[in-house]
Order: C-alpha cells, then sequence, then structure tokens
C-alpha cells in the first residue's frame, strides 16, 4: 500500500516534469494517469476515448479488469508473460522460457517484486530509457514483448513503449581523442538537432558537413585474465531452450535473433555520423537535447582516448568475476565503450570488485567516492586484493589519512571531503585543487543510494569524470528522489536477483526472523500516557526485550557465530552494551577506535558480539558476522532494513550443509508502534522473496538464570532510568554531517512520511512549493 | 474422515463452525425406526458396511451366519460403533451371560445384497443404447456446473442462472443462508462462507444431509430418498439408467438431484438418467473426491503475501475475495494480495483461520505441491494464524471481588493473605477493595 503510495508520489513528480519537456509532457500525463485514473494508461485511454469513452471496469471484488481488453492466445500456456495495461509485468518463474523472459525484463522493466513462482516487473519510462540506451529498439522491445506474452498486448502498452523509446537513446555524447562528438546512427535525428540555433551555436567547424564514419567495433572487452570459461558464462542465452515442453517457435526464433545483434555488437560495421561540439558548452548541449527530447547518453571511448594517460592496473589472475558480476559489466561495456549507470547488486554480492574491475578495464585515472572513512580503507584494501594496484597507485583522501595525490592512478575518498565547504588544511586544498584540474577516466560511487541529488551535483561540479558507474545494493529512497540518478548518472544498468544469487550460494542464506517481545505491564502503562517521542525510548528498552537480545546473543555465542547488534537510539545501545558488557560504537566512536573494535571482532576469538549504531548501516564490510540482531531501528526505513541484512550477507564458507548459515533478528516490542514500522521495513526484502519468521515465544529463556531483568523489582529500576532519560537520549542517533532533521524526530503513526522513514535528512531536498516548482535538475538546465 | 475431524478441532475454538458429519455420525441422529426401516434396503447395507471400521466389518462378516447370538468379548469403541448403528443389539444367551445378537432385518438384507437373491435393489440400468451418449468429461463438467450454480447463489454473483426455490429453502434451513432483515432476499451467513471454503464431496454431502431434513416437508420419503442416493453411488460413471418403473415421489427427488447435478437427464420426462461423480462420491468422501481436487490446483500463494489464481471461474475469483484483496483481474488469472484487513475481514465474518489455510492447501498449484511440503510458504501460513490469534488477547482469570473494607488494616492483612498464597490477581490501594482469586479445595 505504501508502495503505491510512493509510485503516486512518483508520478506526481513526474507529472510536475512535463513543464520543461514538451513532448514528454504526454508520456508523463499518460503515466500519471495510470495511477490516478484506476489504471488507465495513458494511450489506453486515448484509445477508449476513440471507442466512446468507456473506461478499464473493475469487476464485483475492486481488482482491476482486464479481461474484455486482453485476448488470450491459443497457446498461451507455453509463453510465460501477463501484461496489464497499466505497465505492470507477472512472470511466471517456471516457464521453460524464464530464463529469457527474465533477462529481457530485466533490461525493459523495474522490478517490484521477485519472490519464488510469479515475479512482478514494471514498466516505466525510466526503465525504457535504460533499455534503449544499453541498445535495444523500439520495435524489438514491443515484438519480443508481443511474444512472450500469454494475451494481446494493450494497445497503450505499446504507444507508451514507443513514446518512451523512439526519442531516446538515439543521439550519445562522445569524447573521442579528446574531442566532443554528438553522434548518432540516424543521421535524420542529427539534422534535426542541427536546425537547432542553440545547438548550431555550439557546434564546431559550422560549415563543415557531418562527419560520416563507418566504424568496426571492436569485442566488448574481456574482464579478467581473458579465461575461456567467462565467456561461456557471459553467454547463457545461448543455450538450447528446446526442452520437454514445447516452447513457441517464434519465441525461441526471435530470442536467438535478439541473441545475435547482441553479439553482432561485437564486430558490426555500424555507420554512424557525428559532429564535434565545443567542450566549454557541453552543458548547453546537454540541456537542450533534453528540451528536445533527444537526451544525450554519455559513453567515454576510453580505448580512443590519448589525452589522458593509462594507469597502469590490471586484475590479478586470481580474480575471478561470477557471472552476475561479469554480465553487469557486460552491460556497462557492451559497446567496446564505458556507459555511465547504477549497477544493483545485493550487499555482499560483490560490489567492490566489479567497481575495482571497471577501473581495470578503463584503465583511466579512476576515483571512487565513499561514504564513510572505514569503508575508504576497505576499497583500498579491495584494490590491492583484487587489482595489482599498489600502495603508491592507490590514494586516499580522508581527514584522517591524506596520501600524497600526485602521480597516483586511483583516488580513493568520501562524499563530504569532497563537497565540505568549511575551510579545510593546506594539504586538503592543494589537493582538492589538484583534483579539480584532473580529468578523470571512471568516478565510481559507492552506496549512490544514499547521497541526495543536490550534494551529488556538487560532486559533479567539482570532479569532471568521463564516465560514471554508480554501485549500490537498493535503489531505493522513501523519498522517491531516485529518479534522479538516471539523468544524473545515468540509466540503471543491471540488478541482480537475491533469491537466485542466494540459491547459487553467491550470498548467505539468511533465515529472518521477527521476535516479538512483549511489553511488560510497567513499561506498558508508561508508554500509553507518555508524549510521543518518549515512546520509542520505552519500547526499545522493554526489559523482555533486552532478555531476549541477551537470550540471542548467548545462543549464538555458544554456538560460535559473530554477532552485531544494531541499535539507532544511542541511549538504548550504550545501556544494552554496557550491561552486557560488550564492545560497542557509535558516532562519537574515533577512527581508530573503530577500527580497533573492528579488527577484534575479526580475529579475537573472546570478541564475538559488538554493538553499532547506525554508522554500521552500510560499508562496513564483516565478512565474519553472520548473526545480526536489530533492537531498534529508523522508523519504517526499507533501505536501512536491506543495507543491514547485507551486514551478513556475504557467502560463508564451509557452512553449506545446514539450510541456513545466516540470522537476521528483529525484535520488536509488541503493541506498539515498532510492529507497524517494523512490516513496512520489510516490504523491499519481502518483495525480493525473503520471509520473515515470526517468533513470538523463545524457548528456555524463563528457565536461564543468567539473564537479566528478570524480576520486577530489576524492571522498575529500569524504569526508573528509562524515565529520567533527557529528551535527547530518546532522540535516535544523528550522525554529524547529517543535518538537522526537519521537525520533531518522533512522529505520530499518522504521517506516511515518517512511517516510511522519508523524514530522515540524509534523503531530503528542501522541498518548498513543490506543487509549482520545476524540477530542480531541468530547472538548472533552464535558468 | 479425517477432514472431519479436524474440522471437529476448529471447531471448538470459535463459537460457530460448520459440523460436517459423517454418515456414521448422520445415521446415528436418526430414530432407530428409522434406521430399522433403512436396513430393509440391501444396498443400505452394503453402504453401512462398507462405512464400518475395519475390525467392526471383521465382527460383522464373522458372525453373519451364526444364526445365534455371540458371547460379549470386551466392549469397545467399535463394538459401540456397531450397537448405535442397530446393526447388532445386546442380549443375553442361556447362563446370563450377555452377548451379542445381529439386527435381523440387517442380516438378511446384508445376506442378500453379498448373495443376490430377493428383489433386484439396484437402479435398472438402460438396456437400449442412447443415441445421444454422454461421455464422463461431459458428466464432470455438467455436474460442476450445476453445482457452482448453487455456490454462485450463494455468493450473490449475478452471471449464473438462478437456482429453484426449492434449494434457497434448503440453504435458509441449513443456514447457510439467511433472510435479509431489509427485503427478506437470502444472503450469506457465517456459516455459508465456511461452507463454501469445504471441497466439493463435503459441499455435497453437507448439502444433501440439509435436503433429506427437509424432505418430509416436500413429501418424500426419507427413507427412499436415502436409498435411492446409495443406488446411485453404486453406480457406475458414465452409464445410462433407466428412470422407468420409479415412483413419482423419486421421479421428483431425481428433479432435484437433477437441478444440483448429481444426475444427468437430457429431458425431463426423458426416462433416462445418468449419474454424475457428485452422486458417486456421495459415500466414500475421502479418496476419490480429494484426488480430484488435487489435479485442478491453481493457487499460487507467494512469501511476499501475494496470490496468484490461475482461474477464470467467477466463483473461484470469488471465493478467494473473501479473504484476499484483488489486484488484477486477467483473461485466465487473478492477482490478489493477503493483508491484514482482508483476513480480519474473512476472520470477522466466522471463517477460521485454519479453513482459510486448507482452502489455499487444497487448492495449491501443482508447482508448489511439487516444491512442498510444506506446499504453502510457511510464514503466510503464521502469520495468517497469528492474525487470528490477536483477535484472542485478553485472558481470564477467575477472581472475586473483596470491596468496601472498612479500614485499611483491614484491607491490607487480607491482601497480604492472599499474596502470601499466590492468589491475589489485582488489588486497589486507592479504592480500598481487592479482588482474589477464589479458591477451591
Amino acid at each position: 500500500m505504501g508502495g503505491s503510495k510512493r509510485e503516486e508520489k512518483a508520478k506526481g513528480k513526474r507529472g510536475r516534469k512535463k513543464k520543461v519537456k514538451e513532448e514528454e509532457e504526454e508520456i508523463y500525463e499518460d503515466n500519471f494517469d495510470v495511477d490516478e485514473e484506476e489504471g488507465v494508461p495513458g494511450a489506453a485511454k486515448k484509445n477508449a476515448e476513440n471507442a466512446g469513452g468507456a473506461t478499464v471496469l473493475e469487476d464485483e471484488f475492486g481488482a482491476k479488469d482486464y479481461r474484455k481488453v486482453l485476448e488470450m492466445k491459443p497457446d498461451h500456456v507455453n509463453r510465460p508473460l501477463w501484461v496489464a495495461p497499466n505497465g505492470h509485468i507477472f512472470l511466471e518463474s517456471f516457464s521453460p522460457v524464464y530464463k529469457h523472459a527474465h533477462d529481457f525484463l530485466i533490461a525493459i522493466s523495474e522490478p517490484v517484486c521477485r519472490p519464488e513462482h510469479i515475479h512482478e516487473y514494471k514498466l516505466t519510462a525510466y526503465s525504457l530509457y535504460a533499455a534503449v540506451s544499453v541498445g535495444l529498439e523500439t520495435d524489438d522491445i514491443i515484438e519480443y514483448l508481443r511474444r512472450l506474452s500469454k494475451t494481446s498486448i494493450p494497445d497503450g502498452i505499446v504507444e507508451f513503449i514507443k513514446l518512451c523509446t523512439l526519442s531516446y537513446g538515439k543521439v550519445k555524447l562522445v569524447l573521442k581523442h579528446n574531442k566532443y562528438f554528438i553522434e548518432s546512427p540516424f543521421p535524420e535525428v542529427l539534422q534535426k538537432l542541427l536546425k537547432d540555433p542553440v545547438i548550431q551555436e555550439c557546434r564546431l567547424r559550422r560549415d563543415a558537413d557531418m562527419i560520416t564514419q563507418v566504424e568496426t567495433k571492436k569485442a566488448a572487452p574481456q574482464f579478467g585474465a581473458g579465461k575461456p570459461g567467462t565467456e561461456s558464462a557471459a553467454a547463457p542465452a545461448a543455450e538450447p531452450v528446446q526442452e520437454v515442453v514445447p516452447v513457441p517457435d517464434d519465441i525461441t526464433d526471435f530470442y536467438s535473433k535478439l541473441d545475435k545483434a547482441d553479439e553482432d555488437d561485437d564486430e558490426q560495421q555500424t555507420s554512424t555520423v557525428s559532429f564535434e561540439v565545443d567542450q566549454e558548452k557541453i552543458e548547453v548541449i546537454q540541456k537542450r537535447c533534453i528540451e528536445l527530447e533527444h537526451p544525450l547518453l554519455a559513453e567515454y571511448d576510453f580505448r580512443n582516448d590519448t589525452v589522458n594517460p593509462d594507469i597502469n592496473v590490471d586484475l590479478k589472475p586470481s580474480a575471478v568475476l561470477r557471472p552476475y558480476q561479469e554480465k553487469s559489466l557486460r552491460k556497462m561495456f557492451g559497446n567496446g565503450r564505458a556507459r555511465s549507470g547504477v549497477i544493483v547488486l545485493p550487499c555482499g554480492a560483490g560490489k567492490s570488485l566489479v567497481g575495482v574491475t571497471a577501473c581495470c578495464t578503463v584503465r583511466k585515472r579512476a576515483i571512487v567516492l565513499c561514504n564513510s572513512g572505514v569503508s575508504v580503507e576497505q576499497w583500498k584494501q579491495q584494490f590491492k586484493m583484487w587489482s595489482t594496484a599498489d600502495d603508491s597507485m592507490i590514494c586516499r583522501f580522508t581527514s584522517e589519512a591524506k596520501d600524497k595525490p600526485m602521480g597516483c592512478g586511483v583516488l580513493i575518498t568520501t562524499y563530504s571531503m569532497i563537497t565540505h565547504s568549511q575551510k579545510r588544511s593546506w594539504e586538503a586544498e592543494q589537493t582538492m585543487k589538484w583534483l579539480q584540474t584532473q580529468e578523470w577516466g571512471i568516478m565510481v560511487l559507492d552506496e549512490v543510494h544514499t547521497i541526495p541529488a543536490k550534494m551529488f551535483r556538487r560532486v559533479l561540479t567539482i570532479v569532471q569524470s568521463h564516465c560514471k558507474l554508480g554501485l549500490t545494493a537498493t535503489l531505493l529512497r522513501e523519498d522517491d528522489k531516485i529518479a534522479d540518478l538516471n539523468f544524473l548518472i545515468g540509466p540503471k544498468l543491471y540488478e541482480a536477483n537475491w533469491l537466485e544469487l542466494q540459491s547459487k550460494n553467491y550470498i548467505a542464506k539468511v533465515q529472518c526472523a521477527e521476535v516479538w517481545c512483549p511489553m511488560t505491564a510497567d513499561f506498558y502503562r508508561e508508554y500509553l500516557h507518555c508524549k510521543t517521542c518518549r515512546k520509542l525510548l520505552l519500547y526499545v528498552m522493554n526489559p523482555n526485550k533486552f532478555r531476549a537480545a541477551q537470550f540471542l546473543i548467548k545462543y549464538h555465542e555458544r554456538r560460535g557465530d559473530k554477532t552485531i547488534v544494531f541499535s539507532d537510539n544511542v541511549f538504548a545501545l550504550k545501556h544494552y552494551a554496557i550491561k552486557m558488557n560488550k564492545p560497542y560504537i557509535y558516532g562519537p566512536t574515533s577512527q581508530s577506535e573503530r577500527i580497533q573494535i573492528l579488527q577484534n571482532f575479526k580475529f579475537n576469538p573472546k570478541v564475538n558480539t559488538i554493538f553499532v549504531s547506525k554508522v554500521a548501516d552500510t560499508s562496513f564490510d564483516l565478512p565474519e558476522a553472520n548473526v545480526l540482531i536489530q533492537i531498534s531501528s529508523q522508523g519504517g526505513s526499507r533501505r536501512q532494513e536491506a543495507q543491514r541484512l547485507g551486514r551478513i550477507l556475504r557467502a560463508k564458507k564451509g557452512a553449506v550443509a545446514e539450510e541456513y548459515n545466516a540470522f537476521f533478528y528483529t525484535l520488536v516490542s509488541q503493541d506498539t508502534l515498532e510492529m507497524a514500522y517494523s512490516r513496512k521495513r520489510q516490504r523491499f526484502l519481502v518483495n525480493q522473496g525473503y520471509s520473515y519468521k515470526v517468533v513470538t515465544k523463545l524457548a528456555g529463556i524463563e528457565n536461564d538464570p543468567d539473564i537479566f531483568y528478570k524480576s520486577r523489582e530489576e524492571q522498575a529500576l529500569l524504569l526508573q532510568q528509562v524515565l529520567a532519560a533527557s529528551d535527547m537520549d530518546a532522540d535516535e542517533e544523528r550522525i554529524p554531517g547529517e543535518g538537522n532533521r526537519p521537525g520533531g524526530v518522533k512522529r505520530t503513526a499518522g504521517n506516511i512520511g515518517s512511517m516510511s522513514g522519508a523524514d530522515d535528512a540524509v534523503y531530503m531536498e528542501y522541498k518548498r512549493n513543490l506543487s509549482h516548482i520545476k524540477h530542480p535538475l531541468f530547472k538548472k538546465f533552464r535558468a | 474422515m479425517n477432514d472431519d475431524k479436524e474440522a471437529g478441532k476448529a471447531g471448538k475454538s470459535s463459537i460457530k463452525t460448520l459440523q460436517c458429519s459423517n454418515l456414521y455420525e448422520y445415521l446415528k441422529t436418526l430414530s432407530p425406526a428409522v434406521i430399522d426401516r433403512l436396513y430393509t434396503y440391501p444396498i443400505i447395507c452394503l453402504a453401512i458396511y462398507r462405512d464400518l471400521p475395519v475390525v467392526a466389518k471383521h465382527y460383522v462378516i464373522r458372525i453373519l451366519f451364526v444364526e445365534q447370538p455371540v458371547p460379549q468379548a470386551e466392549a469397545n469403541e467399535v463394538t459401540q460403533v456397531l450397537s448405535d448403528l442397530r446393526v447388532w443389539h445386546e442380549t443375553s444367551i442361556p447362563g446370563g451371560l450377555p452377548a451379542w445378537e445381529l439386527n435381523p432385518v440387517f442380516k438378511k438384507n446384508f445376506k442378500n445384497s453379498l448373495l443376490g437373491g430377493g428383489r433386484t435393489w439396484g437402479i435398472k440400468a438402460n438396456l437400449e443404447t442412447d443415441s445421444k451418449a454422454r461421455d464422463v468429461d461431459y458428466l464432470d463438467k455438467y455436474a460442476m456446473e450445476r453445482w457452482e450454480c448453487v455456490l454462485h447463489y450463494m455468493v450473490g454473483s449475478k452471471q449464473q442462472e438462478g437456482i429453484s426455490v426449492d434449494a434457497v429453502r434448503v440453504l435458509l434451513h441449513a443456514g447457510l443462508m439467511r433472510q435479509d432483515d431489509e427485503d427478506g432476499s437470502p444472503v450469506i451467513t457465517k456459516e455459508g462462507f465456511q461452507f463454501l471454503l469445504l471441497d466439493t464431496a463435503e459441499q455435497v454431502w453437507y448439502f444433501m444431509l440439509q435436503y433429506l431434513d427437509t424432505a418430509a416437508s416436500r413429501n418424500l420419503d426419507l427413507v427412499n430418498c436415502l436409498a435411492f442416493l446409495f443406488q446411485l453411488s453404486f453406480s457406475t460413471l458414465g452409464k445410462d439408467y433407466c428412470a422407468d418403473g420409479m415412483t413419482e415421489e423419486m421421479l421428483t427427488f431425481l428433479q432435484h438431484l437433477r437441478e444440483f447435478g448429481l444426475v444427468y437427464q437430457r429431458k425431463r420426462k426423458g426416462g433416462k438418467f445418468y449419474p454424475t461423480r457428485l452422486a458417486l462420491n456421495i459415500t466414500n468422501r475421502d479418496s476419490s473426491g480429494l484426488a480430484a481436487q488435487r489435479k485442478d490446483g491453481f493457487v499460487v500463494v507467494e512469501s511476499n503475501y501475494r496470490i496468484y489464481a490461475y482461474t477464470d471461474s467467477n466463483l473461484q475469483v470469488a471465493l478467494i475475495g473473501l479473504f484476499a484483496e484483488l489486484l488484477y483481474r486477467f483473461p485466465n488469472m487473478v492477482v490478489g494480495t493477503l493483508t491484514r484487513d482482508s483476513i480480519c475481514m474473512a476472520l470477522r465474518s466466522g471463517i477460521t483461520a485454519d479453513q482459510i489455510v486448507n482452502f489455499l492447501r487444497l487448492h495449491a498449484h501443482p508447482r508448489l505441491v511439487a516444491k512442498g511440503p510444506p506446499i504453502l510458504p510457511p510464514t503466510i501460513t503464521d502469520q495468517i494464524n497469528l492474525w487470528e490469534k490477536e483477535r484472542d488477547r485478553f485472558g481470564c482469570s477467575d477472581g472475586i471481588l473483596y470491596s468496601q473494607f472498612l479500614s485499611h488494616s483491614d484491607f491490607s492483612i487480607l491482601r497480604d493473605f492472599a499474596q502470601e498464597h499466590g492468589l491475589l490477581v489485582w488489588q486497589n490501594d486507592q479504592k480500598k477493595n481487592h479482588g482474589r482469586q477464589f479458591w477451591w479445595l
């Protein structure tokens, strides 16, 4: 339900965007209708208008009734898809052609949920944009969709696809020999662009004709040491599909055709036309092209870049790419050039290796941005582990570690370092200056979902790079600002299926459990009567929760597991940790202490449990941990839930024998706000196919004499402490640099925004007068 | 029969649950006179014999040809069953020892059914070949269509043709529907919803029992009807039988059965009829009935609370709509989602969590069955049960309220006493009255 709310918001925003792109307007308008008007897709609506104003029927149960609109094909049993007129697509995962359909759908649509049997996808303007940018063509998309579908394709969808794809992806902005070219295989499109006075302004050598060039595309680069094995892994589509179940011929035929087209990419002769443009005016051109609804795709022909020196890094022979990593990289380097875009892989599935490989493929100066000092260290280690880069080539640029930047090949820094606006040390100032003058080959943006568009734009104005690779596990933001990334970085190139990786043992098999801890009577009485901001503290400090946490920690320590305990609330974090005598890390913990604690956790057999606050949500790489206990969390943030799960996802060695090799517990106090939050938080993972087991009783907890807060007196004492705590303690942790939250921090359940975690400052855009403001991205271009 | 037991168990947890008794339980409710009359039909004797527990079958067959009472061994459930059904009765042999003796009517007619003899007791097969013979598939389809008419009527969907006043009366009588307070039109009751979630064979059996209850009111003789039903259940599927020579009463009954799809008759006065699977399954509901259901499982339940149902039947959709929120309808598929609200709505209308889970399990898509066990994602079944439990959070403990103490010391003496003995349930200092658990020795 929250999802649809979010969609509506998204639609609302897209609706606003229409002021920018005149013809795009129609698309957004359409999309708007999809959700606002009970699933009448734009073009279907047009149809209906022609036919006399009929709308999509609802049956007597309130479901959208497409039975009249769609026509079954006689051989529908063998086809895997249903396409709803509102852009939702349902895919049978047990169909013999699942693999093809899945690859195809991932390219053209956004996955909504992917549990075991039937997956749901959604066609959006952005996903189609992404599809075009990796080389699919309008007719192919429609034709293949038609063939895979069990029913006829609604005309509205066809129209929608045409609207979204015809103008996208036709024109590319290419940097070749350090000159910028606008390039397109369609001369007529370039002609059209050239007629525009603004673009004429920007063109160099205005009198010359367009350069027509027939080029032989080079084979897509090999990743890794060019092992023969990779090739077969990268072309899974070539497997024979004829199985016992008859597959309609047209599906296989067409698939092999598409497939061939893909391979043709390697040595195909393509004739493209291009004209050179003025480097100074790139931004003007980009803005103008969006206005002319031909957004420029940025590609970097790194092989022909002679101006920027190559750096000498390669993957080590020991670095083996997994099939999905290889696949995601092929999407990026599909035509021998580097496309900008975002790759979405679950935490622990080896995002860093993808980043390192991308850098080694481009072999130009690379800059890696991440969001904490600790992860800077971890990226450095990753580079040293997978590539031939050594200390001299890798430069860290953080507030604590500043290596000498000159002559380095790979610079690793944090977002806040780059965007820092206050006075810097002299040393940092010099590095910044140097950094700004460089032309970077590739920019890798780690955890790209965490940065607000505003900050991101600042990064882009400071750092000049030819191509950008965003890495993230969860392309999710409760405020839906994620769509901006499509234009700021590039389309989503690849998104992995969690369940599939899990079944192939690339990531750990996690047992998720929600442990219900009943509130004790005393706590609940206080809970009902206190102010909202106090409630959080009461349900987090619920003695039963403490007992459950202690019980689980003991249980897993006995098993020899490594446990991380998360608490967003610092008061609770300290209390739990001190009471149980375990180390803890939170905001004010110094960098060196953090690293010391983490090292101990990794290597000291006596330290099996650590307590952390939300500073450890992302980028704390703790491969040893396999148990995670969450005692308090940030409202209903789905992203945080997924990120935390990611902490224990790294595949565990030698644990195949067990059904599950990692455990994820969320402790919730029964009958409190937490229950609702918890349900909201789980939505994303549940849609990825994870299931939460509800535990209402922990066997044996009553009989364990060592567990605290058994007696009523102890509990009463705890209640005293909780009530004595200041309001500051009741608050969630604020991380310096995140800025202030707007308004009070604990909100009532009535506010949808706060339920979904949307009001956290990290994700906050300053939205004033939302109703009439232009989309900030385009506003900038138009100003 | 297992199903019945489960349903019985579920029944205890909620207040009103549909009781679907088996043959034995049903017969027990009949008066001895009726039972004795039933035994005049060899076919019923055979049917009852088949339904007996194995040990009871041994007893019966061993003493069938013994012409004198046999001494009683230990009494157990099995002997009780036989007594309840009046298959045998207690007597005494010379010397005063208690003994069993088979019911003479039962004995005679059971022998007849096993050995032949007496007048023919089956329904007459049609001797001429039917020029427009119907095959089994056609009959199955017809039967389901007719039966679903009844169910459709219950869920109030408009697409289907209506059902006869008689059938409506049965539904009302059975408590599956009730007259609406405002306009008197029948509306479905809580029991009705539960009825819909049963499998077809159980539904037919339950419905027929209710029908027979009202038999007298339509001038039908219960015993004759039962006998005819049993005759039908021994007939062969896909074979046509002759209605000639049946009494007027039985012909009316036949027309009723025709309406519910238990028999197929091309023309009202055709003189020929085909029994359908519904009629055949009426006495042996456990085996073949279930097998038939398994075949056409159509519901996919996902761990993210989605339900995908491969069906175009309005009825199936309506059933799923009872406890799920429906999102999309495609020509051959329905997409729905289980939410707390939708489940709670179903629970409020009297459906139990067990019934929902059983329904889903019973109709699970072959994919799920192949993957299983468990067939359904455990989280979903757990959650549905938890949602049901949510409605039952209050625990009660008995107590006695002592109030209006004269002084505080009286109050505290009593309270301390209660506390010492661990009997104190609740106390309130301010109001000077406190509750103490009642103590029984």
